[in-house]
Parts: C-alpha cells; structure tokens; sequence
C-alpha cells in the first residue's frame, strides 16, 4: 500500500514541533489517533506497520514535550507578564514591600566573635611588624600625579612620532586641496568607522591649525570643510557669510564640536551605497 | 545498658548543640554549611542530628533548609531560615529598597526566571530614580537575591532559598 500523505504530513509536523521547539500543543493528539485507526485495518506490509509505528513514536515524542511544556510552566509559574507589569505599576512601594515581607523566609545567620578568634587577633598583632618596618620593606607606594597629556608629550614618550604624524595630517590636506569645498561628513567619512574617526581626529587638526575652515549652514543642518587658501565658494552657498564671520570676530577663536557616530557612519555608508547604484543604473 | 544509653543521648546532644552552632554563625562570606562540612563536623550521621535540629528549630519558627549547589551530595548547603515572619522589620533596609527588590523579583520571574538589565532599570526607574536603582539592583546581586549574567538578570540562589515565589506573585496580582 501506498503511504497515505496525511500520514506523512503528521509525521513531518511532529518532527517540525520537535526540531522548531514551536508550541507542541499545535498537535491535536485525539485527530492524530484518530487518523491512524482509520489506516490500521488496511496496513499490509511491513513498510505499512514500519510507517505506523514511527506515527506512533513521533508522536509520543510530542505527547513528552508537551508534558515538560506543562511541567515547565506550572514550575516558573507562568503569569502574563504584561499583568505583572500592570499590577507593578499600580502598587505603592510599601504595598510591595508589604508582599515581599509575607513571602520572605530570611536566613537566621549572626556573626559572632569566639576567645579562639580574638586570641588568633592577638597573636597576629603581636606578629605584626610595625607600619613604618613594613612600608621599608616593600618600597613605599607611590601616588602618581594627575594630568593631562599633549600631544608633545605623547611624541616625547615615543607613543606618536612627529613626522608619521604630520605626514598623516599632510595628507588629508591634501586631499581636501584636491577636493575642494565639500560637505564635513562626505569628507571624513569612508570604507570603515575606524578610518573615519581617525580622519575626522586629523582634520580637526588641520581646522585648528588654521589650514582648513568650516562653514555651518544652520538652516540646511549642513558643515562644509574647504582649505583655507582654496576655493570656498566652488559649490557657491554660503561662502560670502564666512567672510563676514571673519570680520565680525577677528583673530577669535571658536570651538566647533561635532559629533560622529557609528549609527551615522552606517546612515552615511548605505546613502552612498545607494547613490553609487542609482549612478551604476543609468 | 541504660548507662549506654545516657551516653549516646548525651553524644547526640552535643551534636545537635554543635549543629546549631555550624548553622546560625556565620562561617563563611556566604551564609550556610557545606554538606561535606557538616559531615566533618558531626560525622557520618549528620542528616539525622540535621533532623533532630529541624524539629527543635520547627518549634520557634525556624527551619533547616538544604540548596543544591550540583549533581553531588556534597555540594549541599544548608542553612536555617525563618518559617513564620513575625515582623516586618526584620531588616535594615529601607521600604524603597525592598519595594525595588520585591518589584524587580516580581518582574523577572514573570519573564520566566530571566530578563534584560536594561529592561529591569527602566521599569524600576519609572517610580526610584536610576541612580538608586543601579546602586539596589548591584546591592542585591552582591548578596545573592539576583544573579547577573552578561547583561541578563536572573533570581539569585538567595531569593530560591529565602522567597516563596509563588506567595509573592499571587500577593501581587491580588493586591
């Protein structure tokens, strides 16, 4: 006899339940058996008892996992959460207190002192050099001063060199020279995270030292970075505001924070990725 | 033969009297006596004197109770918790910090035993401020009522051995 599909269906579900760790009470036991002893009479062959009886196993299988499933609930005392949440909400603190104090059995444990232990004290005073002998043995312990580190006193400790970086901050000069005026994050940001906290790290340098300045455009929410003896107003905008900038406050200095971020490096990496593509499409 | 008899009394006295002891003084960091300990102590026949001690303890509102720290018997440990709380102040602690405790429990074991930290503080910082939520919930794991485990807060051995969950949880949903 042809194996019934109905038969497999069961089969494959309970191995589904099994393997998916879904809900096994998916499985309606009684349709099951039922299934199975309308076929009963009309198995022949081996293959026939063999499909029943793996029916049968397949679905004690899922009778087990039910029962832990009930086990499992009934030991965690499953209550909906969303109520608990509701019902915590809703109480006073003392009323809490008041239910942890009826549920609470405290553990009785006192500390004590015993003759044995004060006279263990003793003895261990009496064997204890003095302060000013035990601060000569091992070297007196030494506060380190606190304070800030340059960057001259990283390159003088040898963590930075001077000409690896000046060669670094070289570079991103040159390639905002080449580039020209441009939007601040479209300039620092590339391939990696990592690359472009470093890139934004050097051009702050280049800002600082008076090689690069940068336009805020308020209304557009937009930073434009240009070198300081290239052309601004390559993209036009704003750059006669700065100029104005420049001659409201002569020789002051403004710090500019700007913030970058991985979530906006990510948002950065897919416009690209999707304006690279659109370009690509035409 | 009755002399024999005064004398094992008096033998298992002394160890009743030397279980109380092991069992309400504090020996280690972490409350209770080790099985293997015990044993040591009282010798092989420990369970039973632990036993005697139970029902003397049973009398003023204590109990001898036994944590399963693994697989092994030895692993066991017992400690002596109060059966019937008489007061409520049984405890330094202030009503805020057991509210937080009392809610936190509450919260995690309506996640089934286990949920995110982060969860835990905002829920928790909705009526304490986060400051004194963060300083409770660390007080709590250090003292074993909750367990962290990468950014996951679980019950602690001290609440399974303390807390009767289920009296808690129904007290809430019928508060």
């Amino acid at each position: 006899m042809k194996a019934p599909e109905d038969i497999l269906r069961l089969i494959n579900f309970c191995k589904t339940i099994q393997r998916a760790d879904t809900d096994p009470f998916d499985l309606d036991v009684k349709r099951f058996l039922t299934i199975l002893s309308e076929y009963v009479r009309r198995w022949k062959s081996i293959d026939d008892l063999m499909l029943d009886a793996e029916a049968i196993s397949e679905l004690t299988k899922v009778i087990e996992l039910q029962c832990k499933w009930i086990k499992d609930r009934s030991a965690s005392f499953y209550i909906d959460p969303a109520l608990v949440e509701f019902k915590l909400k809703l109480m006073e603190p003392a009323q809490l207190a008041s239910a942890f104090f009826k549920a609470w059995h405290p553990i009785v444990s006192l500390d004590r002192i015993t003759p044995e232990r004060l006279k263990q004290g003793l003895d261990y005073w009496n064997a204890l050099p003095p302060l000013s002998e035990r601060k000569s043995a091992f070297g007196a312990a030494s506060t380190p001063e606190t304070g800030t580190l340059k960057l001259d006193d990283l390159i003088a400790l040898h963590i930075l060199s001077q000409t690896e970086f000046q060669e670094q901050i070289q570079q991103v000069l040159n390639e905002l020279e080449a580039r020209g005026r441009t939007e601040y994050y479209d300039f620092v940001y590339g391939d990696s995270f990592e690359d472009s906290v470093r890139k934004a790290y050097l051009t702050s340098y280049i800002v600082s030292e008076g090689k690069a300045e940068l336009d805020i455009e308020p209304l557009e929410e937009k930073i434009f970075i240009y070198p300081r003896n290239g052309s601004r107003g390559q993209s036009g905008g704003s750059g006669g505001e700065d100029e104005d900038e420049d001659e409201e406050y002569p020789g002051e200095k403004r710090s500019i924070p700007i913030a970058i971020s991985y979530e906006d490096w990510e948002r950065w990496s897919k416009r690209r990725e999707q304006g690279q593509s659109e370009q690509s499409g035409r | 033969m009755e002399q024999e008899e005064r004398a094992r009394a008096e033998r298992a006295e002394r160890k009743v009297k030397k279980a109380a002891q092991l069992l309400l003084f504090r020996r280690h960091r972490t409350p209770g006596v080790k099985a293997w300990e015990l044993k040591k102590a009282l010798g092989d026949d420990y369970m039973e004197i632990i036993e005697i001690l139970n029902s003397i303890l049973l009398k003023l509102g204590m109990e001898v109770r036994r944590i399963s720290e693994g697989e092994k018997s030895d692993n066991e440990r017992f400690v002596v918790v109060l059966k019937d709380l008489m007061t409520d102040k049984a405890s330094g602690l202030r009503i805020d910090d057991v509210a937080i405790l009392s809610a936190s429990l509450a919260y995690i074991i309506s996640k089934q035993g286990k949920a995110s930290r982060k969860s835990v503080e905002d829920f928790l910082a909705e009526k304490f401020p986060r400051r004194r939520v963060i300083r409770a919930l660390e007080r709590y794991i250090v003292q074993g009522y909750l367990r962290e485990d990468e950014n996951l807060l679980y019950i602690g051995w001290r609440t399974r051995v303390e807390v009767d969950s289920k009296t808690l949880m129904d007290l809430i949903l019928t508060s």
